[in-house]
């Protein structure tokens, strides 16, 4: 069948294409490089791997982006799902506005939004550090949040909340009892997400973060003077950490699933 | 069963009682100015189209909708503006609305948790009522593993084990098929006579609402059009809507000429009618029920009261009875319908002649 | 209970959702709507780090837009557009193919397509650096095959900013279109071909036209922040291809000319604004968030 082996070569191609990045990233994290600069292959070598932390400066920034990808992450699903659950299961009027509302960050340049951020914060003479990126990265992954729960709120009866409602639970009962388990992967997905957005980010960061060091803007600092394999060697540990949480979600989820039939 | 609103029979509190109850969303009136009483023990159904304000209503009583004005009492108390977990009032839900991740048991034993009952009485009410419902077997499965017709018995179970005063079910057997539909319709009339609550059903079947309620209340726009025990709303309908919703009539223009009992039709034809409410010289429609009409090859084969001659344009043979449709020229077409026992049948093409007794018929308003 | 009663608790009924957004809206009313005023306000000021601002209302700084930066804004719009187009291109493809025609593995494949981009953005672009490396097997290629003279190349050019630009927001444009696709019914395209329709004259007729809200939202969604990046250009292009981006994150945290910067700033986001509501008045706001 023509068409069939079209897609197929489509499908690799593109899957080549996608991959062929990662690759190079992974791979050279274990390259035996002479110089301070990682582009040519020269040899295969485990020595990074086995001294990941032997760079200066590069566990503190790590730490960061961790604690703060854990913390906005954490805000931003509570304060994302209540948003949701009212989006979804109440008539207002301010309806459209908030839905733009909630789409404009997601659309908006990160060199806007950072800037702007940053315009905030010296009119304010407010300082600039650990907690600016923080809020900063709150802001962003609000809308991503919405985005997650609210699909999956979509999909459950409404009248699942009435029936608890009619069999005596009152509003935090029927929450936690009802709404909460049911919206629960969407709620687990928003976290993971914002997770993953946080840790990545860097233009937003990169406005707002004064002194403090992340990840990403180790990086970019050491884009000019050399990276250090070890940068990779971490980039290839997150990437296998979140395609595991990833498999992993979706493995459960659709496990969930099956079990009805 | 009380059509005066307001009145109770015997003296005894009423089970649900709606006063002047009006629901606005936005501009519509979904219920206008409601005034309903429900006596204890009663299947009730609450009939009427879709838009009519019977769901609504419903969830008004349920606690799920506030009214936009008027007084809700149950027993006696008043309960409008409380929730619906404050009210002793259990719903069936048209969706059933099982909860997707408990089980059978748990999904039962949900509302006897939330009223902290003891461990071991839920597990024996629940078990009772899962019984009652022939579910017991299926206590440890989750709903989805469940037929529809089990789903719906759940639901029932859920609601019941509760020992509510009021159970409120909105459409509860409209996704089941036919035979399945009609076995609930008896099951749950004889769960409502054993328990001994007052059950209020709504739905647009009207056939299944003859069946099963002790009396029915006919809604149109937001409105109680008709109230009243079965037969007694269907051969006295009094307006022509529930003269057309609640089974099919035929309807002729006429005006009264005696109010002792006597109406001229449209092409001069004199009818005699039940006497009582009649205003001389007032514009009505006759309605007659196609069942009641008999049909003869000529006057003197028929002997009824009222007769009017037409032409066969159709006959239907459905098993129990043939289906005609008579062309009774100024009068319109008439729909009758004649048990097959044996009786003559005429062929589209025939003249025949229509006879009905006065009490078989009824007079509505024109509009 | 009275009326008055019925109407408080029903008061009580339709503040609910009001309460429930409060701290989300709050957060992003005081970091996203006031600092795009703040930006404004900074845009009109005159005056340096050392000296101060002023607020003057002076315009002169939007000017400069469209005068000394005419060439980053016309690079911002054309890079974008160009990221745009080629991103589609690739992306509906892709997937078409995996809605329609990936069968059980759909889930796997929709998986394999967003991997990639759990390795950090910088990590990729500079892994580009090095695949486009003008010694590479890639560029190696591509003048074998004659689309580049023998002393060309690809890094430190437009094209392998665009490339970046494609590549970094691929996911962006292809779920969208992805999930539109992917909630076609199925006999819609059935009855097509029971009406005469061919596979071709079918996508034309049915698959596309309902694929569109998600082509639109993707491009909007790739458009939009192309426009601004500066990362693209900093790692894989040279000064020549400055995009606006560059130019507000250098007046920004380099030279640190603030009223200059807020200003540039501030002109691209209207742009966008203006393009979103457009989009908006024609679709309405209920698809956005899906």
């Amino acid at each position: 069948m023509k068409a069939r082996v079209f897609y197929r070569v489509l499908l690799g191609a593109g899957l080549v294409y996608l991959f062929l990045p990662v690759f190079v990233v992974i791979a050279f994290g274990f390259n035996d490089l002479k110089g301070r600069f990682n582009v040519t292959w020269v040899g295969f070598t485990l020595r990074h791997w086995a001294d990941p932390f032997g760079v200066e400066g590069l566990s503190e920034a790590l730490i960061n982006s961790l604690t703060l990808a854990f913390l906005s992450a954490l805000i931003a699903t509570i304060v994302g799902t209540l948003i949701a659950l009212a989006l979804v299961r109440y008539r207002f009027r301010a309806r459209a506005a908030t839905n733009l509302l909630l789409f404009l960050p997601m659309a908006s340049p990160e060199v806007v939004m950072g800037s702007a951020l940053l315009a905030l914060f010296i009119a304010t003479s407010f300082g600039r550090g650990y907690w600016t990126i923080l809020v900063a990265h709150v802001l962003f992954n609000i809308s991503y949040s919405v985005v997650t729960v609210r699909a999956r709120i979509v999909g459950f009866d409404r009248h699942l909340e009435e029936a608890a409602m009619d069999l005596y639970a009152n509003e935090w009962q029927t929450f936690r009892r009802v709404t909460l388990p049911m919206i629960l992967p969407g709620v687990a997905a928003s976290f993971m997400l914002c997770f993953a957005l946080s840790f990545d980010d860097f233009v937003i960061t990169n406005f707002n973060s004064g002194t403090t060091m992340t990840f990403p803007l180790y990086v970019w600092g050491a884009a000019r003077r050399g990276i250090p394999p070890q940068v990779n060697v971490f980039g290839t540990i997150i990437f296998l950490v979140t395609v595991i949480a990833m498999f992993g979600y979706l493995t459960i989820t659709t496990r969930r699933s099956k079990v009805a039939r | 069963m009380s059509q005066a609103p307001g009145s109770t029979a015997g003296g005894e509190t009423p089970a649900v009682e709606l006063k002047g109850i009006t629901k606005a969303f936005g501009d519509v009136l979904a219920v206008d100015d409601l005034n309903l009483v429900i006596d204890e023990n009663r299947f009730f159904a609450v009939i009427g189209p879709s838009g009519c304000g019977k769901t609504t209503t419903l969830r008004m009583i349920g606690g799920f909708e506030d009214p936009t004005s008027g007084v809700i009492r149950l027993h006696g108390e008043d309960v409008t503006g409380t929730k619906a977990y404050q009210r002793p009032v259990n719903t069936v839900f048209q969706s059933y609305a099982l909860f997707p991740h408990l089980t059978v048991f748990e999904n039962v034993a949900f509302g006897l948790r939330r009223q902290k009952v003891a461990d071991g009485d839920t597990a024996r009410r629940v078990n009772e009522m899962l019984d009652l419902v022939q579910l017991g077997h299926a206590a440890k499965r989750k709903p989805r593993q469940l037929s529809g017709g089990q789903q719906q018995r759940v639901a029932l179970a859920r609601a019941l084990v509760n020992h509510p005063r009021v159970l409120l079910l909105d459409e509860p057997l409209g996704a089941l098929d036919l035979k399945l539909r009609k076995e609930m319709q008896i099951e749950l009339k004889r769960i409502q006579q054993e328990v001994g609550i007052t059950f209020i059903h709504v739905t647009h079947d009207q056939e299944e609402a003859m069946t099963m309620a002790d009396s029915i209340a006919v809604m149109n726009k937001g409105k109680i059009e008709r109230m009243g025990e079965p037969a007694e709303i269907y051969d006295d309908p009094r307006t022509p809507f529930v003269a057309s919703f609640l089974g099919a009539s035929n309807l002729m223009d006429g005006k009264v000429t005696s109010s002792s009992g006597a109406v001229r039709l449209a092409d001069g034809t004199e009818m005699r009618v039940a006497a009582g409410g009649l205003q001389e010289g007032a514009d009505i429609r006759l309605g007659v029920r196609p069942e009641k009409i008999q049909l003869g090859a000529t006057a003197e084969d028929l002997r009824t009261t009222n007769r009017v001659a037409g032409r066969v344009t159709d006959a239907s043979f459905i098993g129990i009875s043939t289906h005609y449709l008579v062309d009774a020229g100024q009068l319109g077409e008439l729909a009758v319908v004649v048990q097959n026992i044996g009786a003559a049948r005429f062929p589209a093409g025939s003249d025949v002649v229509m006879g009905w007794e006065p009490g078989h018929c009824f007079v509505v308003q024109p509009v | 209970m009275t009326i008055e009663a019925v109407s408080a608790a029903e008061r009580r009924r339709r503040r609910v959702p009001y309460l429930l957004m409060a701290p989300g809206l709050l957060w992003l009313f005081l970091f996203y709507v006031v600092p795009m005023s703040q930006l404004v306000i900074t845009s009109l000021q005159e005056g340096s780090l050392e000296r101060g601002y002023r607020f003057t209302g002076d315009l002169s700084n939007y000017l400069a837009v469209f005068t000394t930066y005419r060439g980053q804004l016309f690079n911002s719009l054309l890079f974008a557009f160009a990221a745009t187009v080629i991103g589609l291109a690739i992306s509906y493809p892709l997937a078409y193919a995996i809605a329609f025609h990936t069968g059980r593995w759909k889930s796997l494949f929709l998986m394999l397509l967003l991997m990639p981009f759990l390795v950090p953005f910088l990590l990729r672009t500079l892994a580009w650096r090095i695949i486009l490396a003008d010694q590479g097997t890639v560029v190696g290629i591509i003048k074998t095959l004659g689309l580049l003279p023998e002393d060309g190349r690809l890094l430190s050019t437009a094209w392998a900013v665009v490339a970046g630009l494609v590549y970094n927001y691929l996911a962006f444009i292809t779920l969208p279109i992805y999930v539109s696709l992917d909630k076609i019914d199925r006999s819609l395209l059935e009855a097509a071909n029971d009406l005469y329709a061919s596979p071709f004259t079918a996508f034309r007729k049915v698959t596309w036209p309902l694929s569109l809200p998600g082509v639109i939202s993707g491009t909007l969604l790739t458009f939009i922040p192309a426009a601004g990046d500066y990362v693209n250009v900093e790692l894989l292009g040279n000064p020549p291809n400055s995009m606006m981006g560059n130019v507000i994150q250098n007046k920004f945290l380099v030279v640190i000319d603030y009223p200059a910067a807020a200003a540039i700033s501030f002109t691209l986001m209207a742009l966008i604004v203006t393009l979103v509501v457009i989009y908006v008045r024609r679709v309405g706001t209920e698809e956005l968030l899906t």
